[in-house]
């Protein structure tokens, strides 16, 4: 065995071992491409350099065997200085484009550039340092460094929100993008400088660092956050969705779109989601197949007396359509409709921007529809109600609390839902509700109608949870029921089936 | 309120407000006049500058932030700009910079343990033919020598002194 000291630590090697293999013995670290411990010595890296005693040459690790005694280092500025011109050797002919190289992550030359690359650049000058990661309040991020003063920040302050808070400080090439004393950044609509930052140096809190986005497709849609009805892009892959942006709309939203907006794709992802149909017996939960669900919905629709439907201005022109000629079919029950609004103080505001208090999509859409609405006072002495529920129920504070009162009355409820009520942790739904998994606007497609009236498309993305209905799909089936033949379902054209289902009852 | 602009600046401030054409163009002298009174301008001073003007705190800070005779932070009694560019810096400037500074204790832009100075080095101010030259408050001092410069800064620091002890 001999015995050597590299970087001042004491090891014992085997007589024959490599100067690499004494360092890694140590798990001292040590830059290296051509070693392998698996394969013969090549020493055409030249990056494994150690000064060994006080030689006045460096030497490679791996080509040169440990002698007794021997004191070794890599640490000193000598080293780290033939490593560093190794390293430009290495990178005069190699491409410069990490991020789309299958091996960004994982690659020894970033490795070994994270360590010792010429961080700054060849010009003689040196670089300014600039903040980085700067906290610019509750949904941005700035780098500094990466900016590049173009000023679309600064101006989309200035002129869209007029909130004035972003500035260019300091001249030359000392000028930085900030806010006064470093208050944040919090309007209501600071994702938009995000968007329009040409370069990374504004990024989103929310999105950052989640996926890289050329691993994400997109689908055009309408925001359902409110009346106004932005034009945007919903962001996906296979592990959900991920984020939302503007689309340019003259008519409606023109470059722009709200925070809020922007967060609404997260009720639709996987975990917050109901994702089967349950039953509700003696305060618990039951899951039931399509075919059994419906047996129980016609029981239950057939027996009511007194029906009524909550209904929200959430859903699509042509859900609306099939809800009317529903209950149409439907003569010999009563059915009340009830228009819930989202919160009837602030329903009619507007910020003068782009927000709305309307908090829903398709308001104009549903009045069009032809429906009339009876008092909400209805609900209570229904024996059955249908309760299409608004996808973000966040925004109906006084919803939920109207349904856990119905639920006291014991009446039982059909409710089509985004997020997963049955966790709901007060409401003691009566026996024989049923809660049904609802599609979201982005997995269907159809109209919105906007607060000026304008007709707008959204369409089907990505499928999140394959079990959810949309409400025309529900009553389709309720009215198709098991009676008929599935090749009527078929060939069913228009209206001939509800005819059919005219008698179910 | 009024803490940081009394009222005597703030009838100063208006003043140069309708002067102009766009209330930003009083920026300057607005800042000026907070300068003299402080010796600096507190976030707190342009704060009530922006209430006064009606300009946003962040237009007014890129102006303050642009110009190097604003100072933003707190300075001595005496600001001393010693020029360390061409001229000066040939005949001595930089070394009596840093001369001054160690006889104060003090690094460059910080306020001396004792309060008295704080020494900037700054670009060619125009005095070229004379020096190594510096810049207290308003005032150039030329053809200056370490020995020099300090006795003018302790005949400007001992009439501080007498000032406020006035006072
Ligand atoms: S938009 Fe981006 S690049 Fe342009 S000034 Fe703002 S932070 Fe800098
Ligand atoms: S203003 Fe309304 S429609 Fe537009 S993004 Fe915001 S919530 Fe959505
Ligand atoms: S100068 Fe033309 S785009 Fe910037
Ligand atoms: S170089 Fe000092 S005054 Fe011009």
């Amino acid at each position: 065995m001999f015995k050597c000291t590299i970087n001042g630590h004491e090891v014992e090697v085997p007589e024959g071992a490599s100067v690499i293999e004494a360092f890694k013995l140590l798990k001292e670290d040590i830059a290296h491409y051509c070693w392998h411990p698996g394969l013969s010595i090549a020493g055409v890296c030249r990056l494994c350099m150690v000064q060994i005693d006080d030689g006045p040459r460096l030497h490679i690790a791996c080509n040169t065997l440990v002698k007794d005694g021997m004191k070794i280092t890599n640490q000193t500025e000598v080293v780290k200085e033939a490593v560093r011109w190794g390293m430009d050797f290495h990178l005069i002919n190699h491409p410069l484009d990490c991020p789309i190289c299958d091996q960004a992550g994982e690659c020894g030359l970033q490795e070994q550039y994270m360590k010792y690359g010429q961080y700054d650049s060849s010009m003689a000058e040196k670089k300014v340092k600039k903040r980085k990661v700067v906290d610019l309040g509750e949904r941005v991020v700035l780098d500094s460094e990466r900016c590049i003063l173009c000023s679309r920040c600064v101006r989309f302050t200035d002129e869209v929100t007029k909130t004035n808070e972003l500035g260019i400080f300091n001249r030359g090439d000392h000028s930085e993008i900030g806010t006064f004393e470093d208050q944040p950044l919090d309007n209501k609509y600071s994702l938009n400088t995000v968007d329009i930052c040409p370069v990374g140096a504004l990024t989103s809190k929310d999105f950052r660092f989640q996926q890289r986005v050329w691993y994400l497709k997109d689908t055009d849609s309408i925001c359902t956050g409110c009346s106004t009805g932005c034009s945007i892009k919903v962001y996906h892959n296979k592990e959900g969705l991920f984020r939302v942006k503007p689309v340019f709309n003259e008519k409606v939203n023109g470059h722009w779109m709200c925070d809020e907006g922007r967060d609404l794709y997260k009720h639709v992802n996987a975990p917050v989601r109901l994702k089967q149909i349950l039953k509700s017996v003696g305060n618990e939960w039951f899951p039931l197949g399509l075919e059994r669900a419906l047996d129980h919905l016609n029981e239950a629709f057939s027996k009511a007396e007194n029906i009524s439907v909550l209904i929200t201005a959430q859903h699509t022109v042509e859900e609306y359509k099939a809800l009317k000629n529903w209950a149409q079919q439907l003569q010999d029950k009563t059915i009340n409709f009830v228009y819930w609004k989202n919160n009837p103080e602030s329903f009619d505001s507007f910020d003068g921007l782009l927000i709305r208090g309307d908090k829903n999509p398709n308001t104009k859409g549903l009045l069009e529809a032809g429906f009339e609405f009876a008092d909400a006072s209805v609900l209570d002495s229904s024996d059955l109600v249908l309760a299409p529920m608004p996808e973000n129920p966040a925004v109906y504070p006084k919803y939920m609390e109207k349904l856990e009162q119905l639920s006291k009355l014991q009446t039982q409820l059909c409710l089509l839902s985004v997020s997963n009520i049955t966790q709901h942790e007060t409401i003691n739904f009566a026996d024989g509700t049923l809660a049904i998994p609802m599609k979201t606007a982005f997995e269907k497609a159809g109209h919105f109608i906007n607060h000026q009236g304008l007709t707008q498309k959204i369409h089907k993305g990505r499928v999140i949870v394959k079990a959810a209905l949309g409400l025309d799909e529900l009553l389709q089936a309720i009215k198709i029921g098991k009676w008929i033949q599935p090749q009527l379902l078929k060939s069913r054209k228009t209206n001939e089936s509800s005819k059919v289902s005219g008698e179910l009852w | 309120m009024n803490e940081y602009i009394p009222q005597a600046d703030k009838e100063f401030i208006l003043k140069e407000l309708k002067r102009y054409e766009t209330p930003i163009s009083a920026l300057i002298p607005s800042l000026f006049c907070i300068q003299k009174r402080h010796g600096w301008v507190p976030a707190e001073a342009v704060k009530e500058l922006s209430l006064l003007s009606d300009l946003p705190e962040s237009r007014i800070n890129e102006v303050l932030n642009f110009y190097t005779m604003f100072n933003k932070k707190p300075v001595g009694q005496l600001h001393v700009q010693v020029c360390c560019n061409v001229s000066c810096a040939m005949n001595g400037g930089r070394e009596l910079a840093k001369h001054i500074c160690e006889t104060y204790k003090v690094g460059f832009e910080q306020v001396s343990p004792c309060g008295t100075v704080t020494v900037s080095p700054v670009e060619c101010l125009g005095a070229c033919d004379k020096a190594p030259m510096m810049q207290v408050g308003q005032a150039y001092y030329e053809d200056l020598t370490n020995e020099s410069a300090l006795e003018v800064l302790e005949k400007l620091a001992f009439e501080k002194a007498k000032v406020s002890a006035h006072v």
